[in-house]
């Protein structure tokens, strides 16, 4: 196999990304969880930079790692109080969860070996930002509306339902 | 081509750090003349080595991390803090070629990694086990989030128009006139929240030293202290360049004027727009909190939403159509 900056940046990527996801299970402090997604979430979208999917890589940086680890760092130190957890001990979960978690990854490779990858290089130049609008606001206008309609509404509800909470 | 490809990012962080050790001298000789003193002129001719003794300073400082403090993220926030801003720096136009990242999305970059800084920022000021510090830091996460909407929004007119994300292709489209003209709504609402999102003068609010001691970094000292001080300056240099790209034309001269070259004629409006950074930072009263985040959410937001709205209706009306 080539070594070429890709690759190298490829494998860097994505030891970050586990590396994050892991460390997120395994630490006990809270906020220490959080910058640790917000790595992984970081680390996926410069994968999404490699595979030329700048749109959608821009949007993962700004939504997961700019709104939403921010949003949970900041929850955490606003309400959190006793920030390290006790490992808990529960055998029965341990197992079923290690059971579940082999069976994803049996279902994953024997699913992955089934596939067909496209294995040419494709021509990405056509997948930019106008074909992505024209098909949010063309093809796909009427689930789009739909998806920020929903959004709006848990907006407003979330709001209500603080402001009842507030009045009590 | 592969030795400027290896070389470039050194040289501009080079002339980076150039930058903000005068623009710091730049900063407090203005302030000093609007208020009528001196400002800096001991450390060499006219002050000229004020900054590079209150480096030194702070290199040789000893190196303090608060017992109770969380050691691992308390060293890791200022790297956290610091390499977006130098990130972003990627994707600026100086000139026609000089320009280390060609994106097509070039913009909404520049918007989603220097949000990163919070999260340096957030994880510092929790890190110090300081109240006063967190609260700065909960203030300028709160202030910075809030202001990326209209700062984002408003672009959203020049965006149209240009019909691209693109930063080249956004000063190209000002050859005949510059956005500052057809999109002045914008490049207000622009203007006050980037002085938001550079936690500046009249909204230094996570800094504000009568309040909180001096916000996010009062724990730090020396080396990070430093960090997270080159980080805002970088910021600066970074949402002037941005600025000037949007709004004032790039590197395209003024009155036809082509034989100056076109980094001088971004050198000329970058430092218009960081001297007016300093002019109102000297000039204006800090906000209140409770009007900070009223401004941000029922008067920049809908103005920038309104600017959306006219440059829509402008671009079908036969004569304005030609600017928009």
């Amino acid at each position: 196999m080539e070594i070429t900056g890709e690759f190298i940046a490829f494998f860097i990527l994505s030891i970050l990304a586990i590396c994050g996801a892991v460390f997120m299970i395994f630490f006990t402090n809270v906020v220490h969880m959080g910058v640790s997604m917000a790595f992984t979430f970081l680390s996926i979208a410069g994968i999404y930079f490699l595979l030329n999917a700048d749109f959608l890589a821009v949007i993962q940086i700004m939504v997961y790692t700019g709104a939403i680890s921010i949003l949970m760092l900041f929850g955490i130190m606003m309400t959190r109080h006793k920030e390290t957890e006790e490992k808990l001990n529960r055998p029965i979960h341990y197992g079923l969860s290690i059971a579940g978690a082999g069976v994803l990854l049996v279902s994953l490779v024997l699913l992955s070996r089934g596939a067909t990858f496209v294995s040419d290089a494709v021509d990405t130049k056509g997948y930019g930002i106008e074909k992505i609008g024209e098909l949010f606001f063309g093809t796909y206008m009427i689930p789009f509306e739909l998806a920020s309609i929903l959004l709006l509404v848990a907006l407003i509800g979330s709001i209500i339902i603080a402001k009842k909470e507030g009045q009590e | 081509m592969d030795l400027f490809f290896y070389l470039g990012p050194i040289i501009l962080m080079l002339l980076l750090l150039g930058f903000v050790t005068y623009a710091i001298l730049f900063e407090r000789k203005v302030i000093g003349w609007i208020q009528n003193r001196p400002g800096p002129n001991q450390v060499g001719p006219w002050g000229l080595f004020q900054t590079i003794a209150d480096v030194a300073k702070l290199l040789l400082k000893e190196d303090i991390v608060p017992g109770k403090a969380d050691r691992a993220l308390f060293k890791l926030a200022p790297i956290i803090a610091f390499v977006p801003a130098f990130a972003i720096l990627a994707v600026i136009p100086f000139t026609e070629s000089w320009q280390f990242g060609d994106f097509a999305v070039g913009l909404l970059y520049y918007i989603a990694i220097s949000s990163i800084t919070i999260i340096g920022i957030l994880t510092g000021a929790w890190a110090s086990n300081n109240k006063y510090s967190l609260l700065g830091g909960m203030r300028s996460a709160a202030q910075m989030i809030s202001y990326e909407i209209p700062l984002v929004l408003s672009v959203v007119g020049i965006v149209m128009t240009t019909g691209s994300l693109d930063l080249n292709d956004i000063v190209l489209a000002q050859k005949k006139v510059w956005f500052i003209v057809p999109q002045f709504l914008a490049f207000l609402i622009f203007l006050i929240a980037s002085l938001a999102e550079l936690n500046r003068t009249p909204f230094d609010l996570p800094e504000a030293e009568s309040e909180l001691v001096a916000g996010y970094h009062v724990e730090y000292t020396g080396f990070r202290f430093a960090f997270f001080m080159l980080a805002e300056y970088v910021y600066v240099f970074a949402m002037a360049s941005l600025t000037t790209c949007l709004f004032l034309g790039g590197w395209l001269p003024l009155f036809g004027l082509t034989m100056i070259p076109g980094i001088l004629w971004f050198l000329l409006k970058f430092s218009l727009v960081v001297f007016s950074l300093f002019w109102i930072r000297a000039t204006m009263p800090r906000l209140r909190v409770d009007q900070l985040m009223q401004f941000a959410w029922k008067v920049l937001l809908p103005l920038s939403l309104l600017n959306i709205f006219l440059t829509a209706i402008f671009k079908e009306i036969p004569v304005l159509s030609s600017f928009y």
